[in-house]
């Protein structure tokens, strides 16, 4: 037995406590993506298409993509809080499946040779990519904050999904300006956004996760 | 007498509210069911501990206790990662044999008692890994024991439950 271990402390020790809600952790990263969205729309202006009425394909196709990301892998997240045996969420696994289409395709297209718009806007993609990775940041404080507040039992994993979802979901805000609507460009800006806030979800999340 | 589900969740939700008398029983249920569903499963003089481990995520995790689904999935998801930890830790000791593992006592307790037991989490990895985890994490066996009796060479079996152990880490909440 361990020194010092007494169940009447626990007890003692009790407090009310409100249970996770989903919803509220819902509501408060949606709150965040759609600041997000105002204060790029304030700040860089909506895509010309956009304002016309008459949004591109490939602009549709884009945000819908990465919408899926964000909130398929943003599920899975805020259900991480809560675990249960026999409830693991598989939603975002089809989420990255749909998502990879568009990184892949870009490497077909790229192969090809057609290249020329990605090449040439090297400069607008890192800007893609940081202001992608700002509004992600923003995006992952509410989620890192639930996860603290739960029992993720795959802190891991969690970091992955928080940087997945995270990512997805700036870039998805930072979408409304872009106005680029080359495969190779999105493929590879785009992908490099989510990706890194994925591999920095993971190096920082679990360190933040306490039990 | 071994608490059943709807008797540990009605517990559970009087605990959230704060109610020290339904959370002093709930802790003295949920350490007894959680001495039975460690055992056989980590060296017998681990169990305590283990089990007090489990027993302060339970408080310090308890608003994550979604009222509106069962209990036992719940302490069993802790339960797993609490294990999980602990063999992480690299915990080696003897495990004393035991006769049966009574986990509960009637028949839809047990179908629940299986879904969200250790073994059945341990089924879930490739056989050469479990077997790994089991004579060295479980049983104390030495590395060169377990080469013995699994024919594995030393390398696979310290690799066998490097990887076992990462996959277990992902899969607490599968059944």
């Amino acid at each position: 037995m361990k020194q010092g271990f007494d169940i009447a402390s626990l007890v003692d020790e009790l407090e009310p406590v409100r249970p996770l809600r989903i919803g509220r952790a819902i509501l408060a990263v949606g709150a965040i993506v759609v600041s997000a969205m105002a204060l790029i729309i304030l700040s860089r202006g909506v895509r010309a298409d956009v304002m016309a009425g008459e949004p591109d394909p490939m602009f549709l196709i884009r945000g819908g993509l990465l919408l899926l990301l964000g909130s398929g892998c943003g599920w899975a997240v805020l259900g991480m809080a809560s675990p249960s045996v026999g409830k693991p969420a598989q939603a975002w696994k089809m989420a990255i499946a749909a998502a990879a289409l568009v990184p892949l395709a870009a490497l077909v297209v790229a192969m090809t040779g057609r290249t020329e718009v990605a090449m040439a806007n090297m400069l607008y993609g890192l800007d893609c990519m940081a202001s992608s990775g700002i509004g992600a940041l923003a995006v992952a404080v509410p989620m890192v904050l639930w996860l603290r507040r739960g029992a993720p039992t795959s802190p891991e994993r969690a970091g992955w999904l928080t940087g997945v979802a995270s990512g997805g979901l700036g870039a998805f805000a930072y979408g409304l300006h872009c106005p680029f609507n080359d495969l190779v460009y999105i493929g590879l800006w785009y992908s490099l956004a989510v990706g890194i806030c994925a591999v920095l979800g993971r190096l920082v999340v679990p360190k933040l996760i306490r039990w | 007498m071994i608490a059943n589900e709807e008797s540990l969740r009605r517990l559970m939700r009087l605990s959230q509210t704060g109610d020290k008398q339904a959370y002093a029983v709930l802790l003295e249920q949920c350490g007894r069911w959680l001495g039975r569903y460690f055992r056989q499963k980590i060296a017998a003089d681990a169990i305590d501990d283990l089990v007090q481990e489990t027993l302060i995520s339970l408080h310090r995790k308890r608003a994550s206790y979604d009222p509106a689904r069962p209990f036992l999935p719940w302490l069993a998801a802790i339960a797993r990662y609490r294990w999980v930890d602990r063999l992480r830790q690299g915990y080696r000791n003897h495990a004393e044999a035991l006769e049966h593992n009574d986990v509960s006592e009637d028949s839809h307790e047990e179908v629940v008692a299986a879904r969200i037991s250790i073994d059945r989490l341990l089924d879930l990895i490739p056989d050469a890994q479990a077997t790994a985890i089991r004579c060295v994490k479980i049983e104390g066996l030495s590395i060169t024991e377990t080469c013995q009796r699994t024919g594995q060479s030393e390398a696979l079996v310290k690799v066998n439950i490097h990887r076992g152990l990462k996959k277990l880490s992902v899969l607490v909440e599968s059944e």
